[in-house]
């Protein structure tokens, strides 16, 4: 599944129209969802479907289908900085590897705990990350306002 | 009664202020002439009376110096600076002379300076004039002399520049304040190198330091303080080669003239030198340049005086060559005599002085001698005080002049402390000269038929009491000052210098050579002007070029302007201005901003406004930060 | 290679290709999706560690970034769509207002 992960985030890369990009996006983290399933966390693997695929990913695609892109037939795929974005990944990519194959083998092999269940989970929200609950609550009113104001400035402009 | 030293010093003080306040533009002339002239004259007769009161109190103390302190100036370190006052039969002398002359100089200007549109200023100067007298010659300790020392020089510039509507008066007090200060260098690095040895700058402590020849008196060079203390008063004192500031400063009011430059500020060199003479005794090699300095001062001003066609200018030139006369006598040791010279000097040269404010006032403003004449009959007060302080100048035997200028005359010559023949041949040669052009003066003024215009002659009246008044006991004092025995007087506390057994027997023989110069003065003078006008002109036209050096004065301000003047404005413009201020510092100021701005250009080119771009960089970022983690992998 | 290692690296992956598609793509919305992409790749490493440890704070912060990414997509989209209004075009090279 992370093969399939991975060669979808490539894809994204590569793909010319945004809608084909989105459906690369969607499989990408469908598989992603896969994997937390596999790893036993089932609730977070249903979030992810849920929250990201559900909701994100389909306002995501309802925005590509309302702007109607086209693009012209000679217009260019990638920006300017191409080569130096590639090697530069490369790069990343290469150092993160590296980090990870000579990361300490303690860390990779601490006994793991049973994976924990939802019950666990909420109770911890609720017990010692409960301000980071309020905040989110308070983070998304924030958001709900911003949203507002974007529209009454998208309404003064266009009228 | 306490503080008495310090009142009489405090007083004139506050005639400035209230005179200042309210008699000036500034207090919107609120009191009329009489009140700012009452006020102007009321406080330095107080300070008089008070003097005369302290000269009491000392004469009952036996003349034991009576020792004010008044207040700690400063306290830096260990180091402490009293404000102390200090009198002594010196200091009494001078502060009689200061105050008593002061004041009738004073009274002579309310009646000078009548319907002037700046009286209270007048007045307010004057007594901001005294008040620094005071403070340098009551002051103890050489500090509080200084603080005087500058603020007569304020005041002289004030009051030279009084008319300062007329651009040169100003530029007169300029030049005397200038001068002034160029001497007074030499007299803070004379201070410094004193107050280094003793640690205090107390006159009284230094003196008694070097008479006993003990202690810290010891580790300084006696002469080198000696000149440079000597520097300060050829500015002060107006000798060369810092004398041209005097014969300009007769642009200011001729009651200034008579007390500033004539009576008290212009003596204050001398006093400075008496009043340390202890350090003189000791420093024969500064002696004998004040001596030579003294008395080629004294004849070459005579020389200049000779020619001068300006009754004030006259006065002027003479009053440097009496100073030369006076630093003669400091010169060899005869301390006691200068101060003699300084009382008679105050007495005849501020009557001679007032006098011609007499004749000016008169003559409605004319100043030249040339166009004057026969005033005899027509001004007769004027004219006898004139005549009798004249007489005392010339030292015509039994007035005041004659007194002083022949015992100066005699420690010239037998002085063991640096009297020489040839010192006593100038300085005689110079007193037949003083005789000379006095009564040259005298006579052109007012004997002879007149050469005044027509209607100047028609205005020309006696001045008024307040003037005449003063010019009466002014002559007074020249005709009888002379008894006052100041020499012995102050022998006690300054001894005069011994006298070379050699030479004793000659005292009589230069008393009468002394007379004879006198009187030869006056035949001199009567020949050439008393007759008909051809004479003095074919003497004029037989020595055309010496006529035109003198009337020149040695063209010395027109060297000094090419010399000094004219290279050290050069320097300041081309040096300092456009060099040093507008390339150096603006240059720089200019110059850091221009780096700033440019660097700022560059730098800002970073934010392109290109999200690529800046996510590449975030990328670099990371990449680099990775590879920081690994230091220690 | 361990399970872990390997989705740790697949995580690294995902994230790296992520930001090398915000250098590359010049079309605004193929950005944001890029941007997600990013999200998702940190996501798979959190999840990988707090399973790994049995540690429930993990899961905690996965869910955070779920709410993080809601509301940035909330958010970012409106703007895109002003953006598009006013330049008439989704080329980012050309939203260089901002410039010096």
């Amino acid at each position: 599944m992370g093969v399939i992960a991975l060669l979808s985030a490539v894809l994204m890369l590569v793909i010319r129209e945004p809608m084909r990009v989105a459906l690369a996006l969607i499989t990408t983290m469908v598989m992603l969802g896969g994997i937390y399933g596999l790893l036993g966390v089932h609730f977070i693997a249903a979030f992810q479907v849920l929250i990201y695929v559900g909701a994100v990913m389909v306002f995501m695609v309802y925005v590509i289908m309302l702007l109607e892109v086209r693009e012209a037939p000679g217009h260019a795929r990638y920006s300017r900085w191409l080569v130096p974005g590639v090697m530069a990944c490369a790069t990343l990519i290469a150092v993160l590897g590296i980090s990870v194959y000579r990361s300490s083998a303690e860390v990779l092999t601490a006994p793991g705990g049973a994976p924990f269940s939802l019950t666990q989970f909420s109770t911890l929200f609720l017990s010692e990350y409960w301000l980071e609950f309020e905040l989110t609550s308070v983070f998304l009113v924030a958001v709900i306002v911003a949203a507002l104001a974007v529209i009454k400035v998208s309404r003064r402009a266009h009228g | 009664m306490p503080h008495t030293l310090a009142l009489i010093a405090l007083l004139p003080l506050v005639g400035f202020l209230v005179n200042g306040f309210f008699a000036t533009a500034l207090g919107r002339h609120r009191t009329n002439e009489r009140t700012a002239g009452l006020i102007g004259s009321a406080f330095p007769l107080a300070a008089f009376a008070l003097t005369i009161k302290a000269f009491f109190d000392l004469q009952a103390g036996g003349f034991a110096p009576i020792v004010e302190p008044l207040y700690r100036w400063a306290l830096i370190g260990t180091s402490s600076f009293e404000i102390a006052f200090y009198f002594d039969r010196l200091s009494a002398i001078m502060t009689l002379v200061v105050t008593g002359v002061g004041s009738v100089i004073h009274i002579y200007s309310t009646g000078y300076m009548h319907n002037d549109k700046s009286f209270g200023r007048f007045f307010a100067y004057l007594n901001l004039f005294l008040f620094f007298m005071l403070l340098l010659v009551l002051g103890r300790s050489m500090l509080v002399l200084f603080v005087g020392w500058e603020g007569v020089g304020l005041a002289s510039y004030l009051l030279i520049g009084f008319w300062f509507d007329d651009l040169a008066n100003a530029k007169a007090g300029r030049k005397a304040f200038i001068t002034n200060r160029i001497g007074d260098a030499g007299f803070l690095l004379g201070m410094f190198l004193l107050y280094r040895a003793f640690g205090t700058l107390d006159m009284d402590t230094i003196n008694s330091a070097f008479v006993s020849g003990t202690g810290a008196a010891l580790l300084v060079p006696a002469s080198l303080v000696g000149l440079l203390l000597f520097v300060g008063a050829t500015g002060k004192s107006a000798q060369i080669p810092l004398y041209v500031w005097l014969p300009d400063a007769m642009a200011g009011p001729t009651p200034v003239s008579a007390l500033i430059h004539a009576a008290t500020m212009v003596t204050a060199g001398v006093y400075l030198t008496a009043r340390m003479s202890g350090i003189y005794m000791m420093a024969p090699e500064a002696s004998q340049v004040i001596a030579v300095v003294g008395v080629l001062t004294a004849f070459f001003a005579a020389t200049v005086a000779l020619v001068q066609t300006d009754i004030k200018k006259v006065l002027a030139y003479s009053t440097v060559s009496q100073l030369g006369f006076m630093f003669l006598a400091l010169g060899v040791g005869a301390y006691g005599v200068a101060i003699f010279h300084v009382v008679t000097h105050a007495f005849f040269k501020a009557c001679l002085f007032l006098g011609a404010g007499s004749v000016i006032h008169a003559l409605g403003g004319e100043q030249d001698i040339r166009k004057m004449g026969g005033l005899r009959h027509k001004i007769p007060l004027t004219f006898w005080t004139f005549a009798i302080a004249t007489a005392a100048i010339a030292g015509i035997p039994g007035l005041a002049g004659f007194f002083s200028k022949d015992e100066i005359l005699w420690y010239a010559f037998a002085s063991a402390k640096g009297g020489a023949p040839w010192l006593w041949g100038v300085a005689a040669l110079t007193a037949l000269m003083t005789a000379f052009y006095m009564f040259r003066l005298l006579w052109l003024t007012f004997m002879g038929a007149s050469r005044m215009s027509h209607e100047v002659e028609h205005h020309v009246h006696e001045s008024p009491l307040s003037m005449t008044g003063v010019l009466m006991l002014l002559a007074l004092l020249s005709a009888g000052g002379g008894y006052i025995a100041i020499p012995h007087f102050l022998e006690p506390q300054i001894p005069l210098p011994p006298i070379v057994e050699s030479l004793e027997h000659y005292e009589h023989t230069l008393l009468y050579v002394s007379i004879v110069l006198a009187f030869a003065g006056l035949g001199l003078a009567v020949f050439m002007f008393g007759g008909p006008a051809s004479r003095p002109e074919g003497i004029k036209q037989a020595m055309r070029p010496i006529h035109r050096l003198l009337s020149g004065k040695y063209f010395v301000d027109e060297l000094y302007e090419r010399v000094i003047v004219k290279p050290l404005a050069w320097f300041s413009d081309v040096v300092l201005l456009r060099g040093g201020d507008k390339m150096l510092l603006d240059g720089s100021l200019h110059g850091l901003a221009s780096l700033a701005q440019r660097t700022a250009s560059v730098v800002s080119r970073v934010q392109t406004g290109s999200l690529h771009v800046y996510a590449l960089l975030v990328m670099v970022g990371i990449v680099g930060a990775l590879l920081w983690s690994w230091r220690h992998v | 290679m361990d399970k872990v290692q390997l989705l740790l690296l697949l995580s690294g992956a995902l994230f790296s290709l992520g930001l090398l598609g915000v250098i590359v793509r010049r079309n605004a919305l193929v950005m944001l999706m890029c941007l997600e992409l990013m999200l998702n790749g940190v996501n798979l490493s959190l999840v990988t560690f707090s399973q790994q440890r049995g540690d429930a704070a993990g899961a905690v912060l996965v869910f955070l970034v779920f709410v993080v990414a809601t509301a940035e997509i909330a958010l970012a989209i409106p703007i895109v769509l002003l953006l598009v209004r006013f330049k008439r075009s989704m080329d980012i090279d050309r939203y260089s207002d901002l410039k010096g």
